[in-house]
């Protein structure tokens, strides 16, 4: 197998193993700005069949949703080149930091958890309210973004404040409230497993959220009530 | 992973060694099980008795006739454990019983007989969730020390990562669970259910080739399974399908073994997935999977082979301690006991909704 693809993978520096994908920081051009490739490599443990429609119809997935936020104007990374049957999606390479690290808590491997006295960002509240305001707009524009966590996201590190959505893979086009509440809820539940007392994070990345939806708020937070209630053996008691 | 073993464990070590018996009965399976944790921190196994109630094929375990069962065997249960044990019920220092979550007839049945037991004998009492059991059982074995795990039995899937005293999940199935949706199915084409409906969907699957397309549903790093049980019911229904199992060259045919062989590479694939997606998100390199699904050996291959390609490594026991059982009760009773905590006469309740996040753990730093 020697494609084009391949080869750019060959020569590019492999930055990290992500859940379902290698990432590489690698150059089209030489003395251009570096790409970003994200390889959906196989999977040895799923039948091939399986496997390969999975991979293709992410990659392609992906790519729509990421043109679609694109033209809506969310935050998110440009689209360099899509190879879906290779399982290979180059986009923009932002500079920044995930989220997950400036929030208590989301450090890495989660060693620093005897000195919590140190979270050195300041500016969560603000941080809160960027996030808010572009899930709205990815929302406002029909997109449902299908895994929400605080890893997913990346504070850029240019002057002005910018946040960034990452890693569309799952995402998917809907107009239903229902799916927008789902999604709202996945980041949640996210908050709450990584970041310890995150409660009044996530209620500040509501109201931003809220201010930004409008009329359309009403009916997704009617829905969020309703989706908390679900998942299994959750006490019914007062 | 350099987790948070660097901070001292609040549990000391026992000053002589514990004995508990564990019992459980939250579903078909009705177990004792004595654990003893010795005065160097070791604890090994002395006995581990396991009862379970069959069903014959098409047909499931109801409440009312699995507590039945429960009560006719409890006793012999519980005599043969201690006999195989070696010990008197006098050693024992506490009794531990499932709380929860399970069916609400067998759990009562086994925790009226946890409160006679320690009430004649003055023995303490230790309310047990029995997910965390499942969890503890599995360290213990294992050796895992801060594992992702995957909890995949017939009433629970959860995805589940330690932090801070607390089992967190990370995801888990939306409706029904993973054994629940592999058990219905073998009812519907008719499989036995001696020695389970899963082992017996499991041998079935290894003869099949042929993988029909199912819906792939993860939602995040959760599933939803009801809707893959329903498409492959539909399967049954459809004019390719024969129930004989009988191959052709010159005709298209679904047969059973391809439906099962379709079903678990499905599901199975899915809950790799998210249980990837968990390991990426906490950092983790390390996967525990316990509960009944978990003894599937395509299952723990699967996730042998992710946890490789991300240099990582699967813990997993065999069906003595999968399998639903007396001795993880033991086990996590023991633990809370070691660290004071004991259930009075009057809260000795059980409750069918008991989630794993609920509990204190606090036996770990």
């Amino acid at each position: 197998m020697f494609s084009a693809s391949s080869n750019l993978i060959a020569s590019a520096e492999l930055i990290s193993q992500g859940a379902e994908a290698k990432v590489y920081k690698a150059q089209i051009h030489s003395n251009t700005v570096p790409i970003l490739v994200k390889h959906r490599f196989r999977k040895g443990y799923r039948h091939p069949t399986l496997d390969a429609s999975l991979t293709r119809s992410r990659v392609a997935g992906e790519a729509r949703a990421l043109l679609k936020c694109l033209r809506a104007g969310v935050n998110v990374p440009g689209i360099r080149m899509v190879d879906a049957t290779e399982g290979i999606l180059g986009i923009e390479w932002i500079e920044g930091t995930c989220v997950r690290k400036l929030l208590p808590g989301g450090a890495e491997a989660e060693t620093e958890l005897s000195d919590a006295d140190t979270p050195p960002f300041t500016g969560v509240d603000a941080l809160m309210g960027l996030i808010g305001t572009e899930i709205a707009k990815m929302h406002l524009a029909d997109i449902i973004h299908g895994d929400l966590t605080t890893s997913n996201m990346i504070l850029e590190s240019s002057q002005s404040l910018r946040l960034v959505l990452i890693d569309f893979g799952l995402s998917y086009h809907s107009g239903l409230v229902e799916d927008k509440a789902v999604d709202l809820y996945v980041l949640e539940r996210a908050f709450a497993s990584t970041h310890p007392d995150s409660e009044p994070m996530f209620s500040s990345v509501l109201k931003a959220y809220e201010v930004r939806m409008g009329k359309h708020w009403t009916s997704v937070s009617k829905r969020l009530d309703d989706v908390r209630l679900r998942g299994r053996k959750r006490s019914m008691v007062g | 992973m350099p987790a948070r073993t660097s901070r001292p464990t609040p549990l000391q070590r026992p000053d002589r060694p514990y004995l508990a018996l564990g019992l459980e009965g939250s579903a078909n399976k009705l177990g004792a099980g004595i654990i003893k944790h010795a005065k160097d921190g070791s604890s090994t196994v002395l006995s581990n008795i396991r009862h379970t109630y069959i069903t014959p094929p098409g047909e499931g375990f109801q409440p009312r006739d699995t507590a039945l069962h429960h009560r006719k065997w409890i006793m012999d249960v519980i005599k043969d454990a201690l006999q195989k044990a070696g010990v008197s019920i006098h050693d024992l220092d506490c009794i531990c019983y499932t709380k929860g979550p399970g069916m609400g007839a067998p759990l009562q049945s086994v925790a009226l007989v946890a409160r006679t037991l320690s009430q004649l004998y003055g023995k303490p009492l230790v309310g047990v969730n029995h997910c965390v059991g499942h969890i503890e059982m599995g360290r213990e074995i294992t050796g895992a020390q801060n594992p992702v795990v995957l909890y995949v039995s017939g009433g629970n899937t959860q995805i589940i990562a330690y932090s801070r005293q607390c089992y967190r999940i990370f995801g888990e199935t939306l409706d029904i669970a993973v054994g629940n949706c592999l058990d219905r199915f073998a009812r519907v084409i008719n499989l036995s259910n001696d020695p389970s409906p899963g082992y017996n969907i499991e041998q079935e699957a290894k003869k099949g080739k042929r993988l029909v397309p199912l819906p792939y549903t993860t939602k995040g790093m959760d599933v939803s399974l009801s809707g893959i049980l329903t498409s492959t019911e539909a399967y049954t229904q459809d004019k390719r399908f024969r129930l004989d199992g009988a191959e052709s060259d010159s005709e298209d045919v679904v047969t059973p073994a391809d439906l099962c062989f379709s079903l678990q590479e499905t599901i199975f694939s899915m809950l790799v997935e998210i249980t990837e997606r968990a390991m990426a998100h906490i950092g983790s390199k390390e996967v525990l999977i316990v509960g009944g699904v978990g003894c599937n050996e395509r299952l723990q291959e699967m996730m042998g082979i992710m946890a490789k390609e991300r240099g990582g490594q699967v813990f997993a026991t065999d069906e003595r301690f999968c399998i639903d059982n007396g001795i993880m009760i033991a086990q996590a009773g023991l633990l809370a006991f070691r660290m004071g905590h004991c259930t009075d006469l009057a809260d000795s309740t059980c409750t069918q909704r008991f989630r794993t996040d609920q509990v204190h753990v606090a036996w770990r730093a």
